[in-house]
């Protein structure tokens, strides 16, 4: 039976796919019930917090149907397709009666400029439905004083929250939310050791879904589900195929992991938002909740948006050597420009020791709409020694 | 737009018409073969993006070119498509961030101490950048790690409150412009850029000399508010932005000195005379432009092509504005450094983020009784990313119509000069002159 037999057949993993595949489902029933749901835009909102406050976090994300009738109106040609689609969603409304409010996290610079615009939004053309929006400016820079910062900028979305929820969050509160948060990424990670083992038991594309239904449910439920499957697939059957590493923009759907799937190639790890980052560093609950919620997001694995290159190369380095990876892929949608700039010095590196790389840039959205991708990919499984 | 310019089809030089600009020109080339001298006799120089603070270096006698300026050299020497190439080469994009990495494109260049603008850039020991986006710090290691050169960064943090009329309160109220965190943060940044620099140099910061460096700042940007109100009250106008871009721009970056405040002094009495002599740059004035966006540094004589055939004349930009506007700080003496952290801090608030540049930029247009606003959008920069749709309702809402084109500063591979002079007249003529709707 194939890896994705056994998926298919596993009921948490039914459970989370079905969340990955219906993400309005939860939160649908979380607001029914008089639950407050918090979208989020960008990956570094603190969602030990908001789920301390009793609210349900979810992320914002694309809809590659959508027309982009608004973003167009609002947004410069440079932004990425991805961030327009969300923008989209938010400015033409399909978020009014899913969201109470929006938390955005500076993790890159066009989710800074989205930011701004949807507060000028509100203010020139208060006909728009928006919810209220509370900005996460961290500084990324690890130095002392500006972890000192940070712990501002977390206490001010703490208060916002206990203002949003009606309630105040206290440091039991803290405490339960951020172990349920820990718990979830220890699960992950027992994932993340199956994907990268010699013999893998859980492809990319399967790895995906796990990673991305915990945005759109329950955390507690998500942990303990993807725990038991961290046991199930123990016994699922190797995956075949030539090692591959991902790195560059975030995949929101599973569409890449299939292509690169049906080329031969199994993608043992990623470092983008929408998997293996997102449960890279705990919440050290042996310090003050706001110095573990800095601690966790200012330093956890460094992301292409908010890095130095020297930093991406290592942290790249490391990753794909603890994947086992023989080659690494580059995909960077058009208008997402930082990752371009590592790209040159983290191909050397990697190239120095003998791990091929191959670059897909200016990509556009969704993955489907770019000829030829399939070929190119398939030729460079080929080359690594794939089918 | 897509056919690429060869040297045979160069556009004309500007004409440039001021004894301040002629002046600031050949200063720069002689305080640039001092600063050579000094690097070479083995002095610390440092590398700045043009929002650092540049205020500490200038107190500490560092000396320093500005990322943005020498962009703009490099440009009006023509040097970007050869420099764009060796990026290619080098394995980079060579259509990313033209206008920040421009400097890292030429430290790729072995020929540059014979063919680079001035004789090459000095090896910087220092590069110093904030992050005001995404790709600024990445480029600027590059840059630093090909001079041999450290590596410093400073942190930048958004506004959550947006008080109005920032222009109002900038010069003495600017305590209320700002978060109080904000400015707290900034100041911290500043000492700790003190920190760095007295260690990698050896030099010590001095409060007194650092209070006279913001003082002759406020000075010479006193000058600038005088002209630019002289400007806006004067019709015909007695200069165009050819004049004050070249003659404020690269003066800006030599703030905090003497010669650069006797130089805006010496600008606006130049200027002055003009008026009261009543000789106006374009006679036949009959529609006054604003242009916002950066300069069109390769090709400066594009702002002239209008003034002839229509009257149109390009009377405003930024860089003169922005003097008048965002740089004065009285009351220095009280907390000298926080002084600072308000001016620096502002720049990319006030350029950069609705509804601060969009309230400015009405404010400036309705004192400079513009006519018609043309606006450069890059397309390749998230830092030149300001809220365009903002900004033209407020104009057109105000009754002043708009042109938003993309194009490049810095790289002139993509420009065409002809079908852009095309779209501006088409500009004039339906939505100045015929008053036609967008």
């Amino acid at each position: 039976m194939s890896i994705r037999k056994c998926a298919e057949n596993n009921t948490a993993f039914r459970r989370l796919n079905d969340v990955y595949r219906n993400r309005e489902k939860e939160l649908l029933i979380f607001r029914e019930n008089g639950g407050k749901v918090v979208g989020e835009i960008g990956c570094d909102v603190p969602d030990e917090l908001v789920i301390a406050a009793g609210m349900l976090p979810v992320r914002i994300y694309a809809d590659r149907e959508s027309s982009l009738e608004e973003a167009d109106k609002y947004l410069e040609l440079s932004f990425d397709p991805v961030i327009k689609a969300q923008f989209e969603k938010l400015v033409n409304g399909s978020y009014n009666d899913l969201i109470d409010f929006l938390a955005v996290s500076n993790s890159t610079d066009v989710i800074i400029r989205t930011y701004l615009y949807l507060r000028e939004i509100k203010r020139i053309e208060p006909d728009k439905l928006l919810p209220p929006v509370e900005f996460i400016d961290w500084l990324f820079t690890r130095k002392p004083m500006y972890k000192t910062q940070n712990e501002k900028t977390v206490k001010r979305f703490w208060e916002t929250l206990e203002e949003w929820s009606g309630r105040k969050i206290t440091q039991e509160d803290f405490i339960a939310a951020a172990e349920i948060c820990n718990k979830d990424r220890a699960a992950l990670r027992r994932i993340s050791e199956l994907r990268r083992a010699h013999k893998p038991r859980i492809t990319g594309s399967e790895a995906l879904v796990i990673i991305g239904s915990a945005f759109f449910m329950h955390r507690s439920e998500h942990a303990e589900l993807v725990s038991q499957l961290a046991d199930d697939a123990k016994s699922w059957p190797e995956a075949e195929g030539v090692r591959l590493f991902l790195t560059g923009s975030a995949q929101e759907s599973a569409e890449l992991y299939t292509l690169i799937e049906k080329s031969g190639a199994v993608v043992v790890g990623e470092d983008h938002d929408w998997g293996d980052r997102f449960s890279s560093r705990d919440c050290n609950l042996s310090y003050p909740p706001l110095q573990s919620i800095v601690d966790c997001y200012m330093l956890r694995d460094f992301s292409s948006k908010k890095a130095l290159v020297s930093e991406r190369v290592k942290t790249l380095d490391e990753a794909v050597d603890a994947s086992g990876a023989r080659g690494v892929i580059f995909y960077i949608n058009a208008y997402e420009e930082a990752a371009s700039w590592d790209y040159p010095s983290e191909k050397k590196s990697l190239e120095s020791r003998g791990i091929l790389t191959k670059a897909f840039v200016k990509m556009s959205y969704p993955v489907s709409a770019n000829v030829g991708l399939e070929d190119k990919i398939r030729e460079f499984t080929k080359a690594l020694g794939g089918v | 737009m897509n056919e690429r310019k060869n040297a045979a089809n160069e556009p004309p030089r500007a004409r440039k018409s001021l004894k301040a600009t002629a002046v600031v020109s050949s200063y720069q080339k002689e305080w640039f073969t001092g600063l050579r001298a000094r690097v070479e006799a083995g002095e610390d120089f440092a590398y700045l993006n043009a929002d650092v603070p540049m205020e500490i270096l200038r107190a500490m006698d560092i000396p320093f070119v500005v990322n943005q300026w020498w962009a703009a050299i490099c440009s009006a020497k023509r040097m970007a498509p050869k420099y764009y190439g060796l990026l290619k080469e080098a394995g980079y994009r060579d259509d990313l961030c033209s206008y920040c990495a421009t400097a890292l494109a030429e430290s790729l260049d072995p020929d540059d101490k014979l063919s680079g603008p001035w004789g090459g850039l000095p090896n910087p020991t220092i590069a110093i950048t904030r992050l005001t986006c995404d790709c600024q710090s990445k480029i600027f290691e590059l840059f630093a790690a090909n001079h041999g050169a450290e590596l410093y960064v400073m942190e930048n943090t958004v506004p959550r409150s947006t008080p109005s009329k920032w222009w109002e309160l900038a010069p003495d109220r600017w305590e209320d412009l700002y978060d109080k965190d904000r400015l707290d943060s900034a100041v911290e940044d500043l000492r700790e850029l003190i920190a760095f620099l007295e260690t990698k140099t050896g030099k010590k910061f001095d409060m007194k000399k650092f209070i006279e460096v913001m003082e002759l700042v406020n000075e010479q940007e006193y000058w600038y508010k005088k002209t630019r109100d002289l400007i806006a009250e004067t019709r015909p106008a007695p200069v165009t932005v050819v004049d004050t871009i070249n003659a404020v721009m690269p003066a800006q970056w030599q703030r905090g000195t003497r010669w650069a405040a006797d130089h805006a002094g010496s600008l606006y009495e130049e200027i002055k005379a003009l008026a009261d002599e009543g000789r106006f740059a374009v006679p036949n004035e009959k529609h006054r432009l604003m242009w916002l966006g950066r300069g069109i540094w390769h090709d400066l004589a594009f702002y002239q092509r209008f003034e002839e055939k229509y009257g149109a004349v390009f009377v405003w930009s930024m860089y003169l504005a922005m003097g008048a506007d965002a740089y004065i700080r009285n009351n220095v003496q009280s907390d000298p450094l926080r002084a600072l952290a308000s001016r620096y801090i502002g720049m990319e608030d006030f350029l950069h983020m609705p509804p601060w540049n969009s309230e400015w930029f009405l404010s400036e247009a309705r004192r400079n009784h513009i006519d018609g606003v043309v606006y450069m959008v890059p397309e390749n920069c998230m830092q030149a990313v300001e809220g365009s749709y903002f900004i033209k309702k407020i104009m057109e809402d105000a009754g002043i119509p708009v042109l938003i084109f993309k194009a490049d500063p810095v790289d002139a591979r993509e420009w065409n000069r002809e079908t852009m002079t095309g779209l501006v007249e088409d500009f004039i003529e339906t939505r100045i002159i015929m008053g036609g709707n967008k």
